[in-house]
């Protein structure tokens, strides 16, 4: 019944084109933004460049080259790749909704739990491909851009890219969950990543990026949000070298990866419990 | 005529029985209310009633779309909505709603991979509800009676003993009409049961072998057709008319007739026109008509409805 409604979800999402554009999207803006971009501001620094960041443009440099890949990859997850994730996950659930299909998908054999059972795995297994593409395509970059400078290429050891991977797939799945769990609630769309955007742009970064600079309360509420957790758990993986020597945010996250690991997996949870009952007990009219 | 009964000694020859079935939206819409309907198999029920009445909402309760605010139902062995309901039953509510970026066809394959259901039945159903011209073209570019016939291909796919029809012929041309009247007629022969609204009141009496009339919510009568118009009436004219009058009174009882400018209305089982007949000859009156009262639909209609015509 389950796997009947993975096929069936799977065959669905597989064939949208507006889906595989998402993650083209995806891929392309992280060519593009974090490396060509900053390869190029490194090798041909702009006029009027802050002194300060002299100090910083060969770390940059060493930042696009292989041997950093894992934290290279996982400094966006929870910013604009996360954002990309939620568009995903809206995209799944809030069309179905704007096109009216959930009348018809709702009427199918298996029932409401085991067709969101399917959307689930179906976004786990879409995150999945946006994961690995991320390695994928940056890793085929850094090594592009090593060889160019004349540098030896040094790949980050096995065990820690499959870490890169999983918690890069963690944090992409927990956003697009958010979308979705966004566009069961409200019915469509629009409004769920408006909502999804605000929540991680306005709350999280800038209204808590504010308060925690009021007192060590606020930094402990933090610590039990998502989006925080999600950036705690990527700083676990290192902070870039230009990252460091800019100043530019914390050199060591307030909580460690286990902790992060752990708050994220509950919010998953929260997620999709909330999410299923939602699916189950809506009225569709 | 009987008015909306509750379970019957069918056994399980019910396939979808109600049980004061009701929804509420909010604190004052009452969309349907102490619903007790039961559908047996076999039959091709109608369920009539003006727009706003009730139909959809009842369909979609049946459906498991809407959780019912009172009352119980069993649809196809299960609970609406339950993995048992829905795997005996294949819907079409309101428009039809599809995946616009796949074919026809490809909604019909997507669908059937939920279910199960085989690839190869797909070119069947395909060429059943007469889509095999326009199956391998987007459903985004579909005109409404395109959509139509793929949303009945969606509901026939499992094969279901059940088929629920939210106003199937909207938006087909007549020649589209008259196609898809014989093709549920069709699928309602033999042991499968279908379940259809409408407010084409020739439609339904064309197509439906019991049909139920819903008024704000409420099942007002549920019968077949015959029942519904109430055929135990006869009209009689005779002459002369003391005569006519005090032989049919012998012979049925004063109580069951009425006279209205000549004419005879009397309230009893039309099986009983040969014997008033032959007691008015017999009796030397001269009996110039003798036939069934007969009500259109469209009268009763109005009457239980209240409304003025009968959309």
């Amino acid at each position: 019944m389950i796997f009947a409604s993975i096929r069936a979800e799977w065959f669905k999402v597989s064939r949208r084109p507006s889906m595989w554009i998402t993650i083209g999207l995806l891929l392309a803006v992280s060519v593009s933004l974090e490396y060509v971009l900053v390869y190029i501001v490194a090798t041909h620094p702009p006029k009027g460049v802050n002194l300060r960041l002299g100090g910083t443009l060969s770390s940059l440099r060493l930042d696009l080259y292989p041997a950093a890949l894992v934290p290279k990859v996982l400094a966006n997850m929870s910013g604009l790749y996360g954002i990309f994730a939620l568009i995903a996950g809206v995209l799944v659930q809030g069309s179905e909704f704007g096109w009216g299909t959930v009348k018809t998908v709702y009427v199918q054999f298996p029932g409401r739990i085991a067709i969101a059972v399917g959307q689930l795995v179906t976004i786990a297994l879409l995150v999945l491909i946006m994961a690995l593409g991320l390695f994928a395509v940056d890793a085929a970059t850094a090594s592009v851009l090593a060889t160019i400078d004349g540098q030896h290429i040094t790949w980050p050891a096995a065990l820690d890219v499959i870490k890169g991977v999983a918690a890069a797939w963690l944090i992409l799945y927990l956003m697009a969950m958010a979308g979705y769990g966004l566009a069961t609630v409200f019915r469509q769309s629009a409004l769920a990543i408006g909502l999804g955007l605000g929540y991680v742009l306005v709350i999280e970064n800038l209204v808590f990026g504010l308060l925690v600079n009021l007192g060590d309360t606020f930094q402990h509420i933090r610590e039990w949000f998502p989006v925080a957790n999600a950036q705690y758990l990527q700083q676990a993986f290192g902070v870039l070298r230009a990252a460091a020597a800019g100043g530019e945010g914390p050199a060591a996250p307030p909580v460690d990866g286990t902790h992060a690991l752990t708050v994220l997996c509950l919010w998953l949870a929260a997620i999709v419990i909330a999410s299923v009952a939602v699916v189950k007990l809506r009225d569709v009219n | 005529m009987s008015a909306s009964s509750g379970a019957t000694d069918r056994g399980a020859a019910t396939l979808v029985e109600t049980h004061s079935l009701a929804k509420q939206y909010g604190e004052s819409v009452l969309a349907v209310q102490d619903l007790n309907l039961t559908i047996h198999r076999g039959e091709v029920f109608g369920l009539l009633g003006p727009n706003g009445a009730g139909k959809t909402t009842t369909l979609r309760l049946l459906a498991g779309l809407i959780r019912p605010t009172a009352g119980t139902a069993v649809v196809a062995g299960g609970p609406p909505g339950s993995p048992v309901s829905l795997a005996h039953i294949g819907a079409m509510i309101e428009t039809p709603a599809f995946w616009p970026y796949l074919s026809g066809r490809d909604n019909l394959r997507l669908l059937a991979r939920y279910s199960r259901v085989p690839q190869q039945r797909i070119d069947g159903i395909v060429e059943q509800v007469g889509m095999a011209e326009f199956a391998n073209r987007k459903f985004g570019t579909y005109s409404t009676g395109m959509k139509q016939r793929l949303g009945v291909a969606a509901a026939l796919l499992k094969d279901p003993p059940l088929l629920i029809l939210d106003e199937p012929t909207n938006g087909l041309d007549p020649q589209g009409m008259v196609e898809f009247r014989n093709l549920i007629k069709g699928l309602g022969q033999g042991t499968r049961t279908v379940i259809l609204s409408s407010h084409l009141l020739n439609e339904v009496e064309q197509i439906c072998s019991r049909i139920g009339v819903i008024r704000r919510g409420r099942l007002v009568a549920e019968g077949t057709i015959e029942e519904i118009r109430g055929g135990s009436q006869l009209i009689v004219r005779a002459e002369p008319l003391d005569l006519a009058r005090r032989l049919i009174e012998q012979a049925v009882g004063a109580d069951h007739v009425t006279v209205h400018d000549g004419t005879f209305s009397l309230t009893v089982d039309n099986s009983q026109s040969a014997s008033i007949a032959k007691a008015l000859v017999v009796g030397g009156a001269n009996l110039t008509e003798l036939r069934p009262a007969e009500r259109s639909l469209e009268d009763v209609f109005m009457e239980l409805t209240g409304t003025e015509s009968g959309s």
